[in-house]
Parts: C-alpha cells; structure tokens; sequence
C-alpha cells in the first residue's frame, strides 16, 4: 500500500512541511505543502538520497595540537553517519598534513574521503 | 616589529579582522597591523569545525577552518603584519591603542585608522539568573565547543542544551555524534533561534527533543549538575506552574545570546546602538571617533560569516581611505530608523551619496511580507525571521531618489496585501 | 597525616578560624587550622552577606551586647590590619536612607543612641554620625531614588574583599607557624578528661583546646562532642553582582531597612542584597537561589538605585547568617568556651562578622589564657603579607617593569578582568588548586563572561602547574569536574 512521508524543507526559512504522495511501486507520485516549486527538489532528495556532510575531529599523533578538525569530501547518506564516527574514532592523523589530505580514504564504501579540514603540524 | 606610522590598525583577527585588514592593504594602506589576543590568526573559526560557510562569499560549502584558511593565507601574502599573543588593554578617543604581550611587554602607538573586529561573546548563566544550585559541568555552548573541537574533551554524557539558536543545535549534533546522549533542547520562543537546515539537520536527524516555549527554572546538583527542571512559558515567558519535569543530566549548555563585546569602544567615547550593541556607524562603517571603524560581529551579531567578512571589507577600505586621504569622509547624517516590525538596521546613519547595504533583523517572524525603505524601496520577502539577517542594497540610483533634505529614512515590514 | 598532636586547633578556615590562627601565630603555641573545604573561605565567607567589612554597625550596637561589643572593638583594627595583609579597603560611608518624617524616627533614635554611648563605648578613630538633608543626599548620590528625604551618615562603613582577607591571615598564619590543613573534615569529637580526640577524613587529631570556628557547621561540631549548649538560625541572604560599567551609580553603601542594600564593591562592581532587616530563615546548608527570592531582592534595589536593570547582573548568589537568638533578632554572638565542655570554645559571630574577627582572635586569647594556655610571645612573628601582583591596577610603566621580569605577566587570559598568566601562575603558587581558587584569588571568572573565555585557559594553566590531566581540575570541592571524558572515550564507551 502506498504510504505518504512528510519532510520539511530547508531551501529558505519558511520551512514547509512537505507531504509526499507515494505509489504501490514507491515512486513520488505528488507534492502537498510547499509554497514554491524548489521545494519539491529539496524534499525529493531527502526522500530518495538523504545525505549530509559529515564533520568531526580526529585524534593526532605527534602533534602538540590534540585533535585535527576533519569532514568528508563530498555527502554521505545520513544513515551512515553513527558508524563513521565509530571509524573516525580509531584514525590517528599524523603531522605534517595539510588541508584537504585524505585521513580515511573511502570512508564506509561511501565513495566519500575523510579529509583534513585543515593544516596539521608537530 | 613597525609600530611608528601605522596606517591601519586591525583589532582581532576573526573573520571580520582578517577581511578588514586585506581590504585595507588592497585599497592602498602601507602599514596595516592585525592584533590578536590568541596564539593564531582565524578567531573562532577554529573550533567551527561544521560546514555551511563560505556558500555565498565562495559559492561554496566549506567547514569554518577551511574559509578562515582561505584569508589566513592572504594576510600572510598581503604583508600585513600579525601582532599575536597581543591582547589591546586600552582604546583612548584620539587613537592611542594600549596593549599587552609577553615579547615586548606594553606597547603603546596611535595608527592613522583603526578597525574595530573583536566579535562578542556568549550570555552566562550568572546573566540569566537562573535559580538553583552553582556546580560544575553548566557551560556556555561556545566554550563547550572549544573543549570538544579543540581541546578534546566531552563535558558530560546526558547533555540538557538551552537555547535554540544556531550553536546550540549544531552543539546538539557535535556532541551526539561523540557519544553524548543529548536529552533536551529548550527554547523559551516559540520558535527555533536559528536556521530550520540546524533543526532538521542537528535535531530531526538525531531524534533530539526540542521544547519550545519552555525554560529552564532550576539547576540542580551540589558539587556537579546532576538535574535541571524545565517548566513551560507564557505569553510574557513567565514559567507557567504546574507544568515543570526534572531532566537528570551531567551537562548543561547554554546558547543564550551573544553579546558584541564593546569594552574597547566604550573606553574611546564610541556612541553604541543599544539595541545591537555595537557602535552607530554610517554606510562606510565610521563611529563618531574620527578614524574609527567597526564591522562584524562587534557591531551586529551576524548568522552568516560571508556577510561579517563583506561588511567588514567596507570598514577596512573606509579606514584604508581615511589613513591615506588623512580625513574622514562626510559622514553619514540621514537616520535610518527601524519602523514596523524591524528590530534593528545597520548602519544607523547613511549620507545618501554613495551606495550603501543596509543589514537588518525583524522582531518577529512574518511570512508574506514587503520591506519598504522610506518612499524609495521596496523589496517583496515570502518569510522573515528574527534569526535571518536580511540585507537590502541602496544602489546610487535608488538613493538618487531621496528628496533634498532627508533627514530620516524609516524601514518597515509591512504585510502584503493578499494572498 | 593518620595522627598527629596539637595544643590548640582550630576547626574552619573561614574569616573567623583564619583570623583566629592569625593572632594565635603571634604566640608560641602549637596551634593547628584544619579546613574541609579544597581552599579558605569558601563557607559563608565567600557569599558573606556583604563583600564588604561593615565598619561598625552602629545602629544595631547596645553595650550589653558581646556581638556589638567586639564589633566596636574589631572595626578600628580592620585598616591597620588590611594594610598589613596588603588587602585593599575602602572607608566609603553609608547612608541610611529616610523616606518621610515618620521614618526618621527609627535613625533618630540610633543617633539619639550612638551620641549617648559613643563617649562610654567609642573606641578611637570612629566617627560620629550624621543626618544629610534632601539636598546633600542629591548631591553626594544623584542616582539614588529622589523619594528620599535624607539620610543617616555613617562614614565608618568600608568595604573589602572578605575572601582575599581569608586567604591572606591564613597565608600569615601558616608562615607564622600555624600549621593548616585543608581538605579536612571532622568527622568526630571525643572529649577526654585533659584533651580532646578529633576524628578526621586524614586521620586523628589530639589536642587540649578545640576552637570551633566552623561557619554554617558550628551547631554540628558543637554536638559531637555535646557542647551545644545555644541553637543558630541559618538566614538565607541574596545578593547579586553586576556588571563593572555600572558601578559607578552610587559611590556609598545605600541602605533602606525595607528594601535592602546596594553597594560599590572594593573591585569596582555594584552589588545589591536583601539586607539582614528583612531576612527570612533558610533551610540549613541550601545555597540555592530562588525566582522568588531574586525577584523581590532586584525591586527592592530598583527601589533604592531606580537605574539598576536586571539586565546588568552577571552573578547572583545565596548567603547564610548563622544567628542566635532569632526572637531578638541580630544581636547576639556565639564566641565563648562551652558551658558544659572544657576547652572548647565556640566562636560564631553572625553578622557582621567581618570586622569583628580581629576583636575575636584578641577575645579567643584571652579566654584560651583563662583556659590555661600558656602563651608566650612568638618573637619572629612578622606580620606582614605581600599581595601578588594586580596587572589590571598597574600603571603602563609598571606593567612594562613586570612583564620585563616575568613575561607571563604579557599573557593575558581573563580579559574581563584583564588578569594575567603570570597572576593565575602566582595564585597556584599560594595555593589555588582549583577553578574558584583561581577566580577567588585574583578574578578569572569574575567579569562579565563569567569564565566561558578564559575558562578554557585556566583550566589549562592549572593542569600545568599542579602536574595533573586537565580533566581533572575541578571548578571546586568534590566531584566538581567540569570535563568528564578525554578525546573518544565517550564514543568508543557507547559502541
């Protein structure tokens, strides 16, 4: 049976809360609730591909500086976020790094590197 | 170290003093000195480690080290000279800048110009007043945010955050995704205080409780806190009774205003607005102290770094000019006032020669609206809210439009008629 | 420490116990201070009823009194001896403020008072008291409600810092041969026929004369051991702080019975509280604060000084005064040795307290005397103490001077405050080991921003200087940690 999701949309601050109509075959078959029509793709998105951006820090290793402040290179679907951070917390970033060196290559199969958010020295 | 002849002094090295002070060499200053109380340029944008800036300034989504980065790089290219460890103790009205380090010990020199850009800082608890018992473990969402960020340290586990606003929620994700277990966001509007993205992104993703109209009426805990009681508000935000629950908690954090940190400029006669906080500029950013300027988050809390680092570039080149031109340019003498539901407008004054942004906030959110500026503007908005700075640009042409004799120019959020 | 020996200790490590080792030190007794608390002062003293030594409260004198009594004997000695702590103290005077001709009757009849016994009673150097006219108030206080009529004039009121008082005699005393102990709590009291057994958390103490200077504690001290022969009252005070841009509203100690007290603090805040006139018992040992309490104590200042704002407080706190006798109100003390126990000697002083613990550590003597102490003089008693360093009162040439030989004095890390590493370091040095200590020593944590800038930092400083992990300093006593976890411990915990 069809069973409609309601997202809200963060494309401005209106924040609509948009209701998906959704067929037998789970495709979005209409839209209810949103004020303009870019709200349709923000919510589309969120609803087939939810991604984000996933930012943290990584412990260093001989470095005066305790942690590096990392993210990853491009999104990640958001139901991988808790188990990045269970990765992240076993890397170790070791100086000399720069900004934008990979830490953790292809972080979860995610197509996505974890990537130094900024430099990194001893 | 050239502290003779100086031609613009730049005091912070946030965003805001970083863009100050490139817009400043680049408009032609020679000497232009950057001071900082920390051991390095960038300000808070170290421990911003999340993404969102840099979307309108680089058409790009960059974490807060990575924008700061980008004008760290161009201070060290532009020969700008970096005074770090150097805290400024005393700002006199003729310019005479006062400060302290461990090198040269007191330094004392009177630049040409001076850039304002020390940013704010965060309301405390003891500001709130918020009943109960004094322990440990209640801390301010920024400075939580060091020690996780940059120190490396989680205050607690079952973490209460009060506050909605943009740090608040983006703590409230930080700290999850660490382990914490975040139990409740409080807010006493009833509305978030920052982006709806933070609330669906930092709150909705993480199934993290938000109680709107609702405070926080005690803390308890003797050596640590160990508890708060939430109650709901009214219309006045007075607690209503009968509605109060204990949270048990080991931390609780407090993301509830920040303040622009103006003790320098009171020191220098500077007239503060108070309803920002900051100092009454015109459209280049002068104060009444001739030669002295103000952008960024000293003036006007800002949500968006790309606008602290626009605005502050126009104060950079304004005090660039003023050094090299010697004099200050006319200021502004229309008053730009903050009509139907507009809290605050910066800058106060504009001279209507030149073109100028003006930045504003509303009191209260509204959807469907139009801002009208005097008899000369008018901009149509489908949703304002107090946490979303709008900007409205008076280019030459528009101004041109201002009747001979303009003493005040009023702006209003007026509902649009219809649907 | 399991066991050790000692003629005469003292229990509590407040203002009274402090001052109390203080005059003792100036004999050659072996007298121990033993203090529960991870530094001094941190009892009633640090949220006294006022940050101020009251000079004399005259208006409540009556010579029968012994708490009046050694007020007036204390308050002239408070100067001398703030400047030989090099503390700061300030003579600012306060007015007692008299909203009609019928309110005029009760400052009449205290001056009326003060004139007839002041030639009796009146140690040197106490001013007479006067009545101010309308116009006088006005001018001397253009800020002060204008519903006022006039005033009662107490120039003799000052105000100091009661903490860095503490801190100071106890620093004097342990120089001077006291032996103190912090981070000890007593937590039993056997009576021999010559001495006494204390059971503490480090181990046992033997000594002959016990001096229970325990603050808030007194009753409970004074029952294991079965010397309580009185019952203490434990009155909950409010006060708030606010911030330095306003302390200039008034430059006097304003008082109205009714509505409280506002006052300029000896650092240059403003500080109002619900005065002793209006107190209301609390529960015993609850330092919480209360909406209620807050709000009556902000209008009743708004009633005094009209510009005062909610807005401007940066810290609001609960104090106790511990007083006997409730049903004739503040009068009465509780310094002398026990009815029933031998050698133990109470000594709580209620309020004011500050300013007459001189007068008691002179009075505890006398009575340890009659005890039958041995006293002879410590002829290597010194009683000076040198200050650290305030950077923020320093003149450019000054700070330049100090920064020259120690450039941690160029660090500066509270910039409320305007406080440095180098004082932050010093204060560790005398015995900081805590994020209070630190705040109460030279005022990290003070300002405006309460500590969420410079916390951090000083967090840092003290985990250098003591040798411990940074998530080990605590804010105060006990389990008061501020960080509970190190990098991902948490995290890998929840996996």
């Amino acid at each position: 049976m069809a069973k409609d999701k309601t997202f809200i949309c963060v494309g401005c601050p209106l924040g609509c809360e948009v209701t998906l109509t959704i067929n037998d075959k789970g495709d979005v078959v209409g839209f209810a609730g949103n004020k303009c029509k870019e709200g349709e793709k923000y919510v589309l998105e969120e609803y087939t591909n939810p991604v984000r951006t996933l930012t943290a820090t990584v412990l260093t290793e001989g470095s005066s500086q305790p942690l590096l402040a990392v993210r990853t290179s491009k999104p990640i679907l958001k139901t991988k976020l808790v188990q990045s951070m269970a990765i992240i917390a076993g890397a170790r970033a070791k100086p000399p790094l720069k900004m934008g060196d990979v830490i953790v290559p292809n972080l979860l199969d995610t197509g996505a590197d974890l990537v130094a958010s900024s430099d990194l020295s001893s | 170290m050239k502290l003779k002849d100086v031609d613009v002094a730049v005091i912070g090295a946030g965003p805001a003093g970083m863009a100050a002070a490139i817009k400043a060499r680049e408009a032609g200053a020679e000497n232009v000195v950057i001071m900082e109380r920390a051991e390095e340029l960038g300000g808070l944008l170290h421990q911003c480690v999340h993404n969102g800036f840099g979307l309108l300034y680089f058409n790009q989504d960059l974490t807060g080290p990575e924008y700061g980065h980008r004008f760290i790089e161009k201070v060290m290219d532009t020969g700008i000279q970096p005074l770090l460890e150097t805290m400024v103790v005393r700002l006199d009205e003729d310019r005479q800048i006062g400060a302290v380090n461990t090198q040269e010990g007191y330094i004392t020199f009177k630049p040409k110009s001076i850039v304002l850009a020390m940013g704010c800082r965060e309301r405390s608890r003891g500001a709130l007043n918020i009943p109960g018992t004094r322990p440990s473990g209640v801390l301010t969402a920024g400075t939580a945010q060091r020690f996780v960020n940059v120190e490396g340290f989680v205050p607690g586990n079952k973490t209460v955050i009060l506050g909605s606003g943009d740090i608040g929620m983006i703590m409230a994700r930080r700290l999850t995704l660490e382990g914490a277990q975040v139990e409740a966001v409080v807010e006493i509007l009833p509305y978030i205080g920052g982006l709806i993205r933070n609330e669906v992104q930092c709150l909705h993703d993480f199934e993290i409780p938000l109680f709107l109209q609702h405070t926080i009426t005690r803390i308890h805990g003797e050596e640590r806190v160990n508890a708060v009681t939430i109650a709901q508000v009214d219309g006045r935000r007075n607690p209503i009774a009968g509605t109060e629950r204990t949270i048990a908690c080991d931390t609780l954090l407090l993301s509830v205003g920040l303040i622009p940190e103006n003790e320098l400029s009171s020191m220098a006669g500077i007239q503060l607005d108070p309803v920002t906080g900051g100092a009454l500029v015109d459209e280049l950013r002068q104060t009444n102290v001739p030669g002295v300027f103000a952008g960024g988050n000293v003036l006007h809390v800002h949500d968006l770094v790309d606008n602290v680092s626009w605005e502050s570039e126009l104060a950079g080149e304004s005090a660039a000019k003023f050094a090299i031109d010697g004099k200050q340019g006319k200021r502004g003498e229309i008053r730009v006032k903050a009509g139907r539901n507009i809290r605050y407008v910066v800058p106060q004054t504009i001279s209507g020669q030149r073109e100028a942004t003006l930045y504003m906030r509303v009191s209260e959110p509204e959807e469907m609206v139009r801002i009208k500026v005097g008899d000369i503007m008018t901009k149509g908005v489908r949703v304002v809210k107090p946490s979303e700075m709008l900007k409205i640009e008076l280019s030459a042409e528009i101004l041109k439009k201002l009747k001979e004799g303009t003493k005040e120019i009023v702006v209003d959020c007026e509902k649009r008629g219809g649907k | 420490m399991s066991q050790i020996e000692t003629e005469v200790l003292i229990i509590g490590g407040g203002v009274g116990g402090a001052a109390i080792a203080r005059e003792l030190s100036k004999y050659k007794v072996d007298a121990t201070l033993v203090e529960k608390g991870v530094d001094f002062g941190q009892g009633i003293t640090k949220c006294s009823s006022t940050i101020m030594c009251q000079g004399a409260n005259v208006l409540e004198f009556r010579p029968e009194y012994h708490n009046s009594r050694l007020v007036w004997a204390g308050m002239p000695l408070m100067e001398p001896l703030c400047r030989e702590l090099d503390i700061p103290f300030k003579k600012i005077g306060s007015l007692e403020l008299v909203e009609n001709q019928a309110g005029m009757g009760h400052p009449e009849k205290m001056m009326r008072r003060f004139n007839e016994w002041s030639g009796k009673y009146r140690p040197a150097g106490i001013e007479p008291l006067q009545f101010i006219d309308r116009e006088t108030l006005r001018s001397w206080e253009p800020n002060v409600n204008k519903k006022f009529i006039g005033a009662l004039y107490d120039p003799n009121i000052a105000i100091n810092d009661p903490v860095r008082l503490t801190i100071a005699l106890a620093e004097n005393a342990r120089r001077n041969g006291v032996n103190t102990l912090l981070e000890t709590e007593v937590l039993g009291i056997s009576a021999g026929t010559d001495e006494f057994e204390v059971q503490t958390n480090n181990g046992s103490i033997r000594c002959r004369y016990i001096i229970n200077a325990a603050g808030e504690y007194v009753g409970k001290l004074a029952q294991m051991v079965n010397a309580d022969d009185f019952v203490l009252y434990p009155a909950k005070l409010y006060q708030a702080v606010l911030d330095k841009k306003v302390g200039g509203l008034i430059n006097h100690l304003v008082i109205a019975t009714e509505n409280g007290m506002v006052t300029p603090t000896i650092h240059g805040n403003l500080f109002f509280g619900i005065s002793p006139g209006s107190q209301r018992l609390g529960k015993a040992h609850d330092h919480s604060t209360d909406k209620k309490l807050a709000d009556t104590a902000l209008r009743h200042a708004q009633t005094l000084v009209p510009d005062i704002s909610a807005g401007d407080i940066i810290n609001s706190f609960v104090g106790f005064i511990v007083f006997r006798n409730f049903e004739i109100g503040w009068h009465e003390c509780t310094v002398g040795v026990s009815r029933w126990v031998p050698r133990f000697i109470n000594a709580s002083i209620g309020y004011p307290g500050i300013c007459a613990t001189p007068a008691v550590g002179k009075e505890m003597i006398e009575i340890l005397s009659q005890q039958g102490l041995q006293l002879e003089e410590n002829p290597k008693f010194d009683p000076y103490q040198k200050a650290m360093p305030d950077f923020s009162e320093l003149s450019d040439e000054e700070k330049k001077k100090l920064i020259a030989q120690d450039p941690r004095y160029g660090h500066v890390v509270c910039r409320c405050e305007t406080v440095t590493e180098g004082e932050i370091v010093e204060a560790i040095k005398r015995g900081a080991k805590t994020l209070d200590g630190v705040k109460f020593r030279c005022r990290p944590g003070m300002g405006r921003c309460q500590g969420g800038f410079c916390g951090p930092r000083v967090t840092k400083i003290l985990a250098r200087e003591l040798g411990i992990p940074e998530e080990e300093v605590t804010k105060k006593d006990g389990e008061s940690r501020n960080l509970l976890y190190k990098g991902k411990e948490l995290l890998e915990a929840q996996q």
